[in-house]
């Protein structure tokens, strides 16, 4: 009913401005003649990583053996050629540091093409797979994307319903997966925060009538003109203000409805640009989201849906000091990925995942220079004004 | 023609209440009843930091980098400005100045600035070269020392030069030695009052030409002389009428006024508190070490927009909706602004205007006034409204008394949500209760900021309270302490009588005539501040020999 | 006048590049106080003196010992000193008259305790540091080195006679280049070659000494004072120079601290203040066993305090006023926090000044440390009943291991109790009631 009224509203809107800055930067917030109740807030992405569940690591990963940066140094030399024991005297008389020993070269080239020695990240295909464990655990966040029962699916500890998120299988038993928010997967939490000061950050607004009320909600994504910027912890600032970028590639308009507190959106295709060495891009087909607003006034979301798993594992392959058993994912990622087979290879070619991110409020702003959404934080609630 | 007009009626205002001041008793004995101190009162100044950075900056340019501390400086009667003329130098501030120096001196004649700093080459750069050198040290030492050099003194300094020169075999150290030696002399240091007879009023006396320019250029650019102030000192101009009108019309118009008006209120406001202001970052994430430095500025260029480029009512400063925002400080503020260039570009400053009624209007509601008065991890309503009463109704808020017994206080500050509860508790106590009538209420009007800047309507849960009874007035909030001292008479005499002290290093004697007669003034021109400066330049008042024992031994 | 000459001319002559050994001509600020030894000859390491002030005091009732004499029992919130009792002297009882001024609180208590005057204004001038470092601070680089530990340069109580307060130094990295950056000389190097930019420095100084003259002819007294106190500075920057130019004796004890960290950033919180307490002791101890200063004086804040415990949205100063008194402890308990942390601190500064071996003594043997607060018993900010400690024995000249209480007394009689030990003639210290003559005779050795 609502997002029916928006859609008039959009449809009266002029036409440029819709093209140029999406139907919801068309809604004012309190001008006259728009449905007096409407309320937009504005929300930037203030933290984004892959979902982990890890508070049952004994029963997810019972064999235990992919371990941490010395297993995976050990287990690189071992495909050299080394026995176990000739690679842990090595480690032991050298630095730790592949770069710092004799085998470097020969483990970063240890890949074969046309009997060659190749790139191990170039070709990654071309390199041995180590075979990590992955999850054999119970649970993990996600959501039910085909909407069938099968025996791979996860449980999702809030909702209890069955779900899909192939990822979480393949990265599950990987050292560098086990943090728990606000800690992100290593990987991530590197490239994130190197990213993030100069990144033009993501957007979220949500408009409502009425949010202590079930109902109705739209949902925008979009990328903003400006970076995020940090406060005095090193966490990033409430209540800036952001232009939201005009072009239509990152916006993405959602339908949901919150009940209980709880945003669920009609699944959809999103996509959003970023910057490497954090995704590139974050296209997600057949996304399911659901936010809850918390009472200090973040908002805290899952997103669930299918990700190009090559785009994913780039992230590692690309940018090889990060910690992680780059290989053993990149073959986990290939071996569980569920989705969009190659016509040719029948390879699938996406994974079942799930994000999970955080906003902090901000306001967003047209080009025009129009306040477009507001911050709304409980903890400074100064009259909020709408002037240039 | 209007101009010129108004101008003589003035003069003739200002000529009429000198005779008649002096018709009425002897010079000598009105300035030392009205504002000479006491006898033994120092009337020198140390100068302070910002008039070092400031001269230093207008003698070499800006481009001098100038790194390293100086010696704290001590507020009287509300101004640092003031608390200057008492203040000497201590080990470790002479220390300081002569590492500073050091260090100017070696950028001073460095390879990259002696082209353009140095009007001549020497003979040979590894030797003396007397001529060069003094050419350079004469013209460098006038704006220094604020008057030219005697003739004993440049040929110290040429000879300084000389010999370091040849003991260093390099011609630019050892003019940069000289440089040193004048930016630790106290003829550059301190800024002096020399009284000498007034020859055209027999039997009495006035300030010395250079003591008058260095006085008013500090007043107006908080800087020191430039050359054709200096020249009109040494002809005599300025002990003319016009002549001092020329030169003050002349410096008004000019850019370095700015500079000025932002020493004036960085002093008034006390932002060398600044200093060692810090916030507890896990209750005030927000309060960055950027949103520290950019909330002084946004004071500031609120003022300078207000008063010299708007030429506003001084009033108006406490409920003005315009000021000047960055990302940051919107942040803190969580206000939106827009800033619509690309990202990575540089910070700007980006004007803004409040929405009418919006607390945040007005520059007691800026983190520059209420972060700064309030401790690291709450706000201090006590704090506030005395800095309020102190620094911009000029009100003295007693000490408060020794030995108090707090013990009754803290049954009830036990588990109090705000700070009106906590000093509701406090003024239990008679004792206390006095004083805290006078500074708590106006604090207690502006607790919807927390101790950061930043907007609030709860504390620990709590609905904060904001509606207050200030002698008899009842004032809500923010919006209503700024309407309330924006109607409040002492706001407008205050900061007149502290930019007559900020020049003159004393305050100005309430029941002077010439006083009343510029306070007038002030009022008729809607309280623009720049034009209150020329009236305090103009006048006679403003210099006044203080220190009367000096006037026989004086004269050139 | 013909000396100032003169010695330009040595100087000079050492600039053309002549022999290291040049015999500068003797200056009085050479001499010790008595004129009888040549204060860097080091044949007997000159007494040294330190302050070390800490705000709001100590708990009522938790700190003063139930015994007087030598075999008394520390109260809980001196234990942290346990291990320094032996060699340290405990007064209590004292207090400041303020005959009828203002109390002005965290200031006027100091002004009475440091300059035996109270005034009732902020003047605040000749602390006993500056009186001691009179008799013994000549001849070293620094006449003394003033530090503040939590960000604060005016949280400093040291003022000579003629020019106010000291601005302290804040930070450990600018203090240890101001000591120990390229202008050190190393006492122990086997070589040594004076600067010839300091030379030059030095030699050029002596032209703004003489632009006394003209100046003083045409100011009025208070401003002769003013400029007289300016000369005085000018003079210590002068022996600073003058100092860099001789050959240091070799001190034994001496080595070179290594560069403290960065800086951290500017902060509330006690502990932070505290690690830099501790830095800032350690380059301390370092230029005392180099022979850089023989007086420092150390506050770890201004007395009204602003540190806070990490969490807690209040100041130390605060809590005094407003933590009520636990009913099961007795006394204030954060309040009490601050207080423990702070005389570990001390415990800690006074552990390197001991462990620090010169001959057959430690430098705390050789030396007394000072310290004492701005008030007695700090929730009622009173004037009466002050904590003060007495470290080291100065050579033998002083006895330790002592609790020495003196209720009613004025406070101003450890002031001259110390001034004696150090050396300062005085037989009469203070003004008004808080004049005294007698001081405590009992640690007289």
């Amino acid at each position: 009913m609502r997002i029916e009224a928006l859609r008039n509203m959009v449809r009266r809107a002029p036409l440029a401005r819709a093209l140029a800055l999406g139907a919801i930067a068309a809604l004012p917030i309190s001008v006259i003649g728009a449905p007096a109740k409407a309320e937009t807030r504005g929300y930037m992405i203030s933290w984004f990583a892959t979902a982990t569940k890890i508070d049952d690591f004994k029963a997810n990963c019972p064999e235990d053996r992919n371990g941490g940066g010395l297993k995976v140094d050990i287990r690189d030399l071992m495909e050299i050629g080394l026995t176990e024991e000739q690679a842990i005297a090595h480690i032991n008389n050298t630095a730790r540091d592949a770069d710092g020993t004799n085998y470097g070269k020969q483990i970063r080239t240890r890949a074969r093409v046309k009997g060659e020695p190749a790139s191990i990240y170039n070709y990654p295909d071309a390199t041995k797979d180590p075979n990590i464990e992955t999850s054999a655990g119970k649970y993990a966040y996600g959501f039910n994307l085909d909407g069938k029962s099968k025996d791979s699916d996860f449980i999702d500890p809030d909702t209890g319903e069955r779900v899909d998120n192939q990822m979480w299988r393949a990265v599950g038993c990987s050292e560098s997966y086990r943090a728990v928010p606000p800690a992100m997967p290593y990987p991530e939490e590197l490239s994130w925060n190197l990213m993030i000061d100069t990144m033009p950050a993501w957007a979220v607004s949500l408009t409502a009538d009425d949010f202590s009320k079930d109902g109705p909600v739209k949902i925008v994504l979009d990328r903003a003109l400006q970076h995020l910027e940090r406060d005095a912890t090193g966490g990033v600032m409430w209540n800036g203000t952001f232009v939201i970028d005009p072009s239509p590639r990152s916006h993405n308009e959602l339908e949901g409805y919150m009940k209980d507190g709880v945003i669920t959106i009609k699944p959809k295709d999103i996509s959003l640009e970023a910057e490497h060495p954090f995704y590139a891009e974050m296209d997600i087909k057949n996304a399911h989201m659901r936010f809850k607003l918390q009472p200090d006034g973040k908002l805290v979301a899952y997103w669930g849906g299918y990700f190009d798993w090559l785009k994913y594992a780039y992230m590692y392959t690309s940018r090889p000091a990060n910690g992680a058993d780059t290989i053993g994912l990149y073959h986990a990622m290939k071996k569980m990925a569920d989705a969009a087979p190659d016509p040719k290879t029948g390879q699938n070619t996406m994974i079942s995942i799930t994000f999970r991110m955080e906003a902090v409020p901000a306001f967003h702003a047209n080009m025009d220079g129009k306040v477009v959404a507001k911050a709304v934080d409980p903890g400074q609630n100064g009259p909020v004004s709408f002037t240039k | 023609m209007k101009n010129v007009r108004v101008s003589l009626r003035r003069g003739l205002i200002a000529a009429v209440s000198l005779v008649s001041l002096a018709a009425a008793t002897p010079a000598i004995v009105v300035w030392a009843a009205d504002t000479a101190p006491a006898a033994d009162e120092p009337t020198s100044v140390r100068l302070s930091p910002s008039q070092f950075r400031q001269t230093i900056a207008d003698v070499f340019g800006t481009g001098i980098v100038i790194s390293g501390r100086f010696e704290p400086e001590v507020r009287e009667q509300g101004l640092l400005a003031v608390g200057a003329r008492k203040a000497s130098i201590t080990d470790m501030g002479l220390e300081r100045y002569d590492e500073l120096a050091r260090n100017i001196a070696a950028q001073v004649v460095d390879e990259r600035n002696r082209v353009t700093l140095i009007p001549c080459k020497p003979k040979s750069a590894t030797a003396a070269d007397d001529a060069c050198a003094r050419t350079f040290l004469a013209s460098a030492g006038k704006l220094l020392y604020r008057r030219s050099l005697n003739d004993g003194e440049l040929a110290a300094l040429v000879k300084v030069a000389g010999d370091s020169a040849n003991g260093l075999k390099d011609f630019y150290a050892g003019v940069g030695t000289s440089v040193a030696n004048m930016l630790v002399s106290p003829n550059f240091l301190f800024r002096y009052k020399f009284v000498e007879a007034d020859a055209d009023n027999a039997g009495k006396f006035r300030l010395d030409s250079f003591s008058k320019a260095q006085a008013l250029s500090y007043l107006l650019w908080n800087s020191t002389p430039d050359a054709m102030l200096i020249d009109a000192a040494e002809s005599g101009k300025l002990h003319t009428k016009a002549g001092l009108q020329f030169q003050v019309d002349r410096m008004l118009s000019s850019p370095r006024v700015e500079g000025g008006i932002r020493a004036f209120f960085s002093d008034m406001l006390g932002f060398s508190d600044f200093e060692v202001l810090s916030k507890d970052p896990m209750f005030f994430p927000r309060y960055t070490i950027r949103v520290k430095e950019e909330s002084q500025e946004q004071t500031l260029r609120t003022i300078v927009d207000h008063i010299v480029k708007r030429q506003g009512d001084y009033r108006d400063l406490f409920t003005t909706p315009n000021t000047f925002l960055t990302r940051a400080l919107a942040s803190l503020y969580a206000v939106p602004l827009v800033e619509t260039t690309d990202n990575g570009q540089p910070m700007r400053w980006i004007p803004y205007t409040y929405p009418e009624g919006d607390p945040r209007a007005g520059i007691l509601a800026h983190a520059s006034f209420v972060a700064l008065h309030s401790p690291a991890g709450r706000t201090s309503p006590t704090g506030r409204g005395k800095a309020l009463r102190e620094n911009i109704l000029c009100q003295a808020v007693p000490a408060p008394p020794g030995n108090v017994d707090f013990s009754a206080v803290e049954q009830a500050s036990r588990e109090l949500s705000t700070a009106r509860e906590r000093l509701a508790a406090h003024a239990t106590q008679p004792m206390c209760a006095g004083c805290h009538k006078i500074t708590d209420p106006m604090g207690l009007a502006l607790e919807n900021f927390d101790s950061s800047g930043g907007y609030r309507t709860t504390e620990n849960g709590a609905q904060i309270d904001t509606n207050v009874e200030v002698s008899g007035v009842k004032i809500s909030g923010a919006a209503g302490l700024a309407k309330a001292i924006h109607g409040d008479p002492a706001a407008v005499s205050c900061v007149a009588k502290r930019i007559f002290a900020f020049g003159a290093g004393r305050l100005p004697l309430a029941t002077d005539v010439e006083w009343n007669r510029i306070e007038k003034a002030f009022a008729s021109s809607k309280y623009n501040v720049l034009s209150l400066m020329r009236e305090i330049a103009l006048s006679d008042l403003f210099y006044r020999p203080q220190n009367i024992q000096l006037a026989s031994a004086s004269g050139k | 006048m013909d000396l100032k000459i003169d010695r330009r001319q040595v100087l000079r002559g050492m600039m053309a590049g002549s022999a290291v050994t040049v015999g500068l001509p003797i200056l009085d600020c050479q001499l010790n106080a008595n004129g009888d030894a040549f204060a860097a000859t080091g044949a007997r390491i000159p007494p040294r003196f330190g302050t070390w002030f800490w705000g709001l005091g100590l708990n009522e009732g938790e700190w003063q010992p139930k015994q007087t004499g030598t075999n008394y029992e520390l109260s809980r919130q001196l234990v942290a000193l346990k291990r320094h009792q032996k060699k340290m002297v405990l007064f209590s009882g004292g207090q400041v008259f303020l005959d009828g001024a203002a109390n002005n609180t965290h200031f006027t208590g100091v002004q009475g305790l440091m300059t035996g005057k109270v005034t009732g204004s902020a003047e605040y001038f000749g602390s006993i540091d500056t009186l001691v470092a009179d008799v013994v601070g000549n001849g070293t680089r620094f006449r003394s080195i003033d530090v503040s530990c939590d960000g604060d340069p005016k949280a400093c109580w040291s003022a000579r006679k003629d020019s106010g307060k000291q601005p302290a130094e804040v930070s450990p990295i600018a203090l240890y280049t101001r000591i120990f950056g390229p202008e050190y000389q190393d006492p122990n190097a086997a070589d040594f070659k004076p600067d010839p930019g300091v030379m030059v420095r030095r030699s050029a100084l002596s032209a703004v000494s003489e632009e006394r003259a003209s100046l003083m002819g045409k100011l009025g007294a208070a401003d002769k004072a003013k400029l007289d106190s300016y000369f005085t500075s000018l003079r210590a920057l002068e022996q600073k120079l003058e100092i860099q130019l001789q050959k240091p004796e070799p001190l034994q004890a001496c080595t070179k601290p290594s560069k403290p960290k960065e800086d951290e950033q500017l902060s509330t919180l006690a502990t932070v203040a505290m690690e830099r307490h501790d830095v800032f002791a350690g380059l301390i101890a370092h230029a005392l066993a180099c022979g850089q200063t023989r007086v420092f004086n150390l506050s770890i804040t201004q007395g009204m305090s602003g540190l806070r415990k990490e969490g807690e949205p209040s100041s130390h100063h605060t809590y005094t006023h407003e933590e009520p008194i636990d009913s099961t402890a007795g006394y204030q308990i954060k309040c009490d926090w601050f207080s423990m942390l702070y005389m570990q601190g001390l415990a800690n500064f006074v552990t390197i000044l001991d462990s620090i071996q010169e001959g057959d003594r430690t430098m705390l043997d050789r030396m007394m440390m000072f310290a004492f607060t701005d008030h007695g018993a700090p929730r009622l900010h009173s004037l009466r009943n002050y904590p003060i400690m007495l470290f080291g024995s100065v050579d033998g000249r002083m006895k330790t291991g002592m609790h020495i209480a003196s209720p009613g007394d004025a406070v101003t009689r450890v002031g001259l109790t110390v001034q004696q030990v150090m050396g300062v003639s005085v037989s009469a210290w203070g003004v008004g009631s808080n004049r005294v003559t007698n001081p405590y005779s009992e640690v007289f050795a």
